[in-house]
């Protein structure tokens, strides 16, 4: 039914549209994504000024019509993060992490323990949490949050809780050596890093060499490709 | 419904930036009721422009030939380059008057989530430029946005030490009220503000 609705929200994308609009892509607290016009939103004068652009938290009040698109009525700024949009890494890596989001959790459900987890990332790159290991944590957990953790304590095939050498997205986590044939190898630093990213607030996480970090992402794509049917972009530019 | 070639125009036209499939209907009935000449004016318009226009050998600007009437203008101060995103953009800077430089058009903004890295914008060809000894300055005047932030900083680290490298100042619009200020703008307005 048409009407007006107020939400909290991270705008995860801004796309142009028309003359002076702009079309938002939101991840809300009451209804999960959320697609949005916002008339005039590029002119200068725009009562909107820059709230909706890419990684504010903002409080909105929608319209709801019998489109696909709810029209932006008003926004209030809960957090604009300055720090991380005058720094580019932070920037890169804030709009990997919302793209993340667009494509894995696409649906009108909210889900508040994503929402959170990422506003809590966009808050550490706003203190200049710039690593890789944060980006890899913060995937994983989302993952997590969206009902597709991997299993990293026992061969996801036979249980087995020794010999865990190798990675299976098709499997849904870790194998062990006589069930590798079906993943790919997964060293014991790759496994510790995905435990202690799975384990321990993203600012925690630990630091892990290249080649481990390559893996760790390798599992998380894997995993979002066979039970999420969804691909994501590379963690970072490199 | 339609003759194949009135189907074929409203094809065509629905396929331009908003445009729908009703308006393009309503356009292409347009173009049949006008006369010959005008018709036929906007289709060699149409030619023509696709023709004779290209990007500026120079600034990546539109041109007709290899280089654009600001890059052929001898008058214009050459130790100064305004980068901007799009062609579009140009026009605001020479309706104001104030900015005798050249230009380089990116063609875009750096965007992770569209998948648009430096590789796919004109830098490689802005670094070349900067290299040059007689510019000066680099003015970065890329879009207010996240997007145009992201550019802005990315061409800045390039080009540290390079040439003095500036950026557009962002604050407030004229006759703008301060109570509908957002919070970044005005955070913006106020570390930048000037002694008077």
């Amino acid at each position: 039914m048409p009407g007006t609705f107020k939400t909290e929200a991270v705008v995860l994308r801004s796309i142009r549209y028309g003359e002076a609009d702009r079309i938002i892509h939101l991840y809300t607290t009451t209804r999960g994504r959320v697609n949005a016009i916002a008339k005039g939103a590029r002119r200068p004068k725009s009562r909107f000024g820059g709230r909706l652009e890419p990684f504010f938290r903002c409080e909105l009040v929608l319209y709801e019509g019998r489109g696909e698109l709810c029209t932006v009525n008003a926004a209030s700024t809960l957090d604009g993060y300055p720090a991380l949009r005058a720094d580019g890494a932070a920037i890169d890596a804030a709009a990997r992490a919302c793209d993340a989001v667009l494509r894995l959790l696409d649906s009108a459900e909210p889900n508040l323990l994503a929402y959170n987890l990422l506003c809590r990332y966009l808050a550490l790159l706003e203190a200049g949490e710039e690593r890789l290991e944060a980006a890899l944590a913060f995937r994983l957990k989302l993952i997590l949050v969206a009902g597709f953790a991997p299993e990293l304590a026992a061969c996801a095939r036979c249980g087995e809780r020794q010999d865990l050498s190798g990675f299976s997205g098709a499997a849904g986590g870790v194998v062990c050596g006589s069930c590798e044939a079906e993943g790919f190898s997964l060293s014991a630093e790759a496994h510790r890093f995905l435990v202690g990213a799975i384990g321990n607030p993203i600012a925690d996480v630990g630091g892990a060499s290249a080649s481990a970090l390559r893996q760790a992402e390798r599992a998380i794509n894997e995993i979002v490709e066979h039970h999420a049917q969804v691909r994501f972009r590379r963690a970072s530019r490199r | 419904m339609h003759a194949a070639p009135i189907s074929r125009l409203i094809n065509e036209l629905s396929r331009l930036p908003g445009v729908g499939r009703r308006t393009a209907q309503r356009l292409a009935f347009h173009i049949l009721r006008a006369d010959d000449e005008e018709a036929f004016a906007l289709a060699d318009a149409i030619r023509e422009v696709k023709e004779k226009i290209g990007l500026c050998e120079i600034c990546q600007n539109l041109a007709e030939g290899p280089r654009c009437r600001i890059c052929q203008d001898e008058g214009r101060d050459r130790s100064v380059i305004c980068v901007v995103e799009e062609p579009a953009d140009v026009i605001p800077f020479e309706r104001i008057g104030e900015f005798r430089g050249l230009y380089h058009v990116l063609g875009g903004a750096l965007s992770p989530i569209d998948g648009i890295d430096p590789e796919h914008l004109k830098i490689a060809e802005l670094l070349h430029r900067a290299g040059a000894e007689e510019v000066r300055e680099v003015v970065l005047a890329t879009n207010p946005t996240t997007t145009g932030e992201a550019t802005a900083l990315h061409i800045a680290g390039q080009l540290g030490g390079v040439v003095i490298v500036t950026r557009l100042a962002s604050g407030l619009p004229v006759g703008a009220d301060l109570e509908h200020a957002d919070e970044v703008t005005l955070g913006r307005a106020f570390s930048g503000r000037r002694t008077l």
